[in-house]
């Protein structure tokens, strides 16, 4: 069959051209999903619109984070997870294997949070369902891990893409945030799925820049002052990330249904919107509003509005509502912003400085790279969602300044923080990555002689001849069992001395105390257990049955030949 | 084309674990088809070169160092042959013409491994005592010979070798290998020959090729018993 | 390394029968036994190509406190030294990760349902998710714990059966038990699919273990049946011929799965033997 053997080519030898076009369906796809949520958000909001005035609409988030908890918990059996550290998780450890449900599950949750007033951003949820079709289309198509790996991303770029109409955004927000891996392989796809995201977005609503803006007038002062901006951006991302967590914890002490404590959190929400409309829903209007100078309130206002959008995100998320902090972000940055701005005239009235608009988005990739940790997202996503080159080189210095102060407080971000935690944070080519892909046996040592307990020195002298081995593990002659190891150094003092050969029997010698690895083990706790006592080997041995050794040797091996095939790509 | 896995993971000297998961994670350009793997031969040698890894088309035999290496003394020492009253006074003047009834050298060669012969000798003896000595070159020459061989040869009358217990030379084994594993090899066996008393006794009476040849299996296989 | 046979313990009256099913098929084939017992009604199986979610029933988690008890004590009475699984890996929070380089596998008939639906003729999509993605057996228990004394390889005679015969000579290479072929030829002779056991170089095998063959080259299958001895261990394999054929399995497995109560081993297009 010619196809067939046309496709395995494809598949084997070279697989960059089936890569792009399955990339490119994917971004279409994930882009119509992001379009698909865009559109009942904005649905939504309008239906809701009108009960917005009555005295009980703080119920509404609480009947919306819910619902969205109840269908996530109870109809898609979804387990609910933040989004895009499960999807990070996976691409880390099991080749970006995703399952169904979660292609769709989030999008429904997430509108039902969001669309109701829960603060969160629809990002994240478009995200995991982007990667979700991408990992499936790549499960048809029979694809294995590096190639499902490029697909995932692709799938998360082309949500990334077509939500903010940001191309280079989704592809840099995969490459650092989602595979952290930059490689001639995955970056072409990745680049055709954004395009084909983004191209799918201008279809269906129309080409237009979220948050437009006239332009600024830039002057060197201005760029100095936005090192002062960075350093609140930072303080606010470590406040939000704090908060973040803090609120988790407490939610979790609180026994009670997964759907009330979401709807305990949905009031809260509500009734902090009642003051502080701001805090509510995604907020991109008041984005719009703050960019293009609209937002007339004094810095008391301002300052009072970040600090309740944080607390309305943390109470949104913490307490099981659906969704992502991407939008929250933008809208906490803006208002940094803003803060900054009005503080700066009221300290220097006379100073002319440029617009507001141009602090309120620096704020923005301020929090963006500070809750990331990911500057190179956050500087594209500002420039492509503002549409404003010009302000590119204080975008610039803000992110960097702020995503290191803030790698200096929280030295993990906000998606990376649980992984690395517990220790399933794989980036490609590092150790951790190695040593989780490498098994204990594949490490094993099968050149070891096995000897019984009962056996004279006589006997085993002439086994040491023929070894090759220091080692040689002892067991029972009748169970088989694993009793303990001789090493070669104990019997030197005796070797020379024929005449006891026959006088001392192996039991004798045995060293019983002896650590040993279940072959389950994970590589680096057995490192960590040879570090801590000196070993250079240790025996493996599965239900009381030796079965070899592993040594240090054989993992330098082993380990080299893993980075190298790991690392080069041909 | 088509192989077993654990084919394939022994030919590539790679745990068969490791294949699998090369090949779940499509780090190596190989399909895998149930138990069987299937790839295209080119594309994986030029991977493996790529990727310093051996490819090997026959599997090598690990362990080969000590336990049932192919060259026995016996077969070098047929393949040397036995010479009777090699004459000379001196080292150099024996080693000269025992060197010269080597067969199958060509006269080149003969003078390379005479002066590599002599320079061993400088160093120290190869008169490993009981009027034996074992001269042999100090590195292995490849070139000379594809397979060891050791060239028997009786002196005409025993000469002082400076050998280690003083006693005068009577036989000379010159011994080469091409490579330094067999050489040790046939060098341990070689001595834990002469090292028996009736041994030596048997030598002394300078025995016909195929007597001392048989002579020298038994001895071998004596060996391989006490191991 | 071991050969291990994972089980999902249900506390329960129908998990202990499979439970001793388990036990009792270990025992025979010299198997050590890996035990789960849930503590979330969700866990995932990350497979080479699919992740599959498996969504318990509520009856797997009721009664936790007596659970380790149980399972200790009926695994003890068999012999065996019980072993839990703890997962180490988390998706989410309440979504553990569980291992699937395991040698064999049990499951009931189904085990994201009611315990009232199991009956014959009906696996659950989860367990057939399971089949058609794992490299390892399915070990299907029938509804109370039955001893069984033979295997029946079903062996069809197409070219991918051979995982079956596979599985069959190693289950017999194991356990020391008579082993026969049943073969449903509809209208292929013997030669023919002798041929295919040639083939797939399994003729040496076939001639050493193979204790009997039922071959019927008409008749209908549903009759045929009645042949397979009602202490034998059924091996069968099940291959996803897509939509078109039959969902996820063969017909014939269908058939054989509707009306044989015995218990049933079920290899899937992926197996291959690790050890």
């Amino acid at each position: 069959m010619p196809l067939t053997r046309i496709y395995r080519r494809f598949m084997n030898n070279n697989d960059r051209l089936l890569l792009m076009i399955i990339g490119a369906i994917v971004g279409v796809c994930s882009g119509i999903a992001a379009v698909l949520l865009n559109r009942s958000l904005s649905a939504m909001l309008e239906w809701l619109h009108h009960y917005r005035d009555y005295y009980w609409a703080f119920i509404i988030p609480a009947i919306g984070a819910a619902l969205s908890s109840l269908f996530l918990e109870k109809i898609v059996k979804e387990g609910a997870g933040h989004g895009v550290p499960e999807v990070i998780y996976s691409v880390s450890r099991y080749g970006g294997l995703l399952r169904m449900r979660s292609g769709f599950s989030r999008l429904v949750s997430s509108c039902l949070t969001i669309g109701s007033g829960g603060s969160a951003g629809p990002e994240a949820p478009i995200v995991m369902s982007g990667s979700a079709i991408g990992s499936n289309i790549a499960r048809m198509f029979n694809l294995n891990e590096r190639q499902r790996i490029t697909i995932v991303g692709c799938g998360a770029a082309g949500a990334i893409s077509s939500i903010f109409n940001a191309p280079i955004s989704g592809l840099v927000f995969t490459v650092e945030v989602i595979l952290g891996e930059w490689t001639a392989l995955n970056i072409v796809p990745i680049a055709l799925a954004s395009v084909a995201g983004t191209e799918i977005s201008r279809i269906l609503q129309g080409n237009q820049i979220v948050f437009g803006h006239g332009g600024f007038e830039i002057d060197p002062a201005d760029i100095a002052s936005s090192l002062g901006l960075a350093l609140f951006a930072a303080a606010a991302s470590i406040l939000l990330t704090r908060s973040l967590r803090g609120m988790h914890h407490v939610s979790e002490k609180v026994k009670a249904p997964i759907w009330i404590k979401a709807a305990i959190g949905g009031c809260a929400v509500g009734i902090i919107g009642m003051f502080t409309p701001v805090a509510l829903g995604e907020g991109y209007h008041y984005i719009q509003d703050m960019i293009r100078g609209d937002f007339s309130r004094g810095i008391i206002i301002a300052a009072v509005c970040v600090l309740t959008k944080v607390l309305a995100t943390s109470f949104t998320l913490g307490w099981g509502g659906s969704g992502g902090i991407f939008a929250p972000c933008l809208v906490i940055g803006s208002l940094v912003g803003l803060t900054y701005h009005r503080a700066l005239s009221l300290i220097w009235p006379s100073a002319a400085w440029v617009d507001e608009g141009y602090f309120a988005l620096l704020g923005m990739a301020g929090l963006i790279s500070g809750i990331l940790q990911a500057p190179l997202t956050g500087i594209f996503l500002i420039v492509e969602i503002t549409g404003g080159y010009n302000v590119i080189l204080p975008l610039i210095v803000v992110s960097a300044v702020s995503s290191s102060i803030c790698h200096y407080i929280e030295p993990a971000s906000f998606y990376l923080k649980d992984l690395k935690e517990k220790g399933q944070l794989l980036r490609p080519g590092t150790d951790a990555r190695v040593l989780s892909d490498l098994k204990v046996t594949e490490l094993l040592e099968t050149d070891c002689i096995a000897v019984h307990r009962n056996m004279l020195l006589r006997d085993f002298i002439d086994i040491v001849k023929r070894s090759r081995r220091n080692y040689f593990p002892v067991e029972d002659e009748n169970t088989g069992h694993f009793v303990g190891m001789i090493h070669l150094d104990v019997i030197r003092p005796f070797i020379f001395n024929p005449e006891i050969y026959d006088a001392v029997v192996l039991e004798q010698i045995m060293d019983t105390d002896v650590d040993i690895v279940p072959p389950d083990a994970d590589l680096p706790d057995v490192l960590q257990r040879m570090d801590a006592k000196r070993l250079f080997s240790m025996p493996v041995v599965a239900d009381d049955k030796f079965i070899g050794m592993v040594s240090k040797a054989t993992l330098l091996d082993q380990y080299r030949k893993e980075l190298i095939v790991q690392t080069t790509t041909a | 084309m088509k192989l077993l896995s654990s084919d394939l993971a022994k030919k590539l000297n790679i745990p068969r674990d490791t294949l699998d998961r090369w090949i779940r994670q499509g780090r190596i350009p190989v399909l895998r088809k149930g138990d069987a793997c299937e790839f295209s031969r080119g594309v994986l040698i030029r991977w493996a070169k790529e990727h310093n890894i051996d490819f090997s088309e026959t599997p090598s035999v690990e362990g080969s160092m000590t336990v049932d290496h192919p060259d026995s003394l016996a077969s070098a020492m047929i393949q040397g042959g036995v010479f009777y009253k090699a004459p000379g006074d001196g080292i150099d003047e024996v080693l000269q013409n025992a060197v010269s009834v080597i067969p199958g050298l060509s006269e080149k060669m003969k003078q390379r491994l005479l002066s590599m012969l002599i320079e061993r000798e400088r160093m120290t003896s190869t008169g490993i005592g009981g009027g034996v000595a074992i001269p042999h070159p100090r590195t292995p020459i490849s070139d000379i010979c594809e397979t060891s061989f050791i060239t028997t040869c009786f002196l005409e009358s025993p000469i002082d070798f400076k050998a280690v217990d003083d006693r005068p030379v009577f036989v000379l084994f010159i011994l080469s290998s091409p490579d330094i594993k067999k050489h040790l090899h046939l060098l341990s066996r070689l001595a834990f020959c002469v090292r028996d008393g009736d041994f030596i006794s048997f030598l002394k009476k300078e025995p016909e090729p195929d007597a001392l040849y048989s002579m020298v299996a038994e001895f071998e296989k004596r060996l391989e018993v006490s191991r | 390394m071991e050969t291990q046979l994972f089980h999902i313990f249900r506390n329960t009256p129908l998990g202990r029968e499979t439970l001793l099913q388990s036990i009792y098929f270990c025992n025979t084939l010299g198997v050590s036994l890996q035990v789960y017992i849930p503590k979330f009604t969700k866990f995932l199986m990350y497979f080479e190509n699919d992740v599959v979610q498996i969504d318990l029933d509520e009856s797997y988690l009721s009664f936790p406190e007596t659970a380790i008890a149980h399972a200790t004590e009926l695994i003890e009475a068999g012999g065996k030294k019980p072993k839990f699984l703890e997962p180490k890996a988390f998706t989410a929070s309440t979504l553990p990760d569980i291992p699937t380089n395991f040698d064999f596998m049990c499951c009931p008939r189904s085990i994201s349902d009611l315990s009232s639906k199991i009956g014959l003729g009906y696996i659950g999509p989860r367990v057939r998710r399971i089949v058609k993605s794992a490299v390892f057996p399915v070990l299907i228990t029938s509804g109370a714990f039955k001893q069984w004394k033979s295997i029946t390889v079903f062996f069809g005679g197409s070219a991918n059966a051979t995982n079956s015969l596979k599985l069959g000579f190693r289950i017999a290479r194991l356990s020391n038990l008579p082993l026969y072929v049943f073969t449903q030829a509809d209208g292929k002779n013997k030669d023919d699919i002798y041929a295919v056991v040639k083939e797939g170089c399994l003729e040496s095998d076939f001639e050493k273990y193979v204790g009997g063959w039922s071959f019927f080259q008409g008749g209908q299958l549903e009759e045929n049946l009645y042949d397979v001895p009602h202490d034998s261990l059924a091996v069968i394999g099940a291959f996803g011929h897509g939509l078109i054929k039959d969902f996820l399995f063969g017909s014939k497995m269908e058939i054989i799965q509707s009306i044989l109560p015995n218990n049933m081993l079920i290899v899937g297009p992926n197996y291959s033997v690790r050890r």
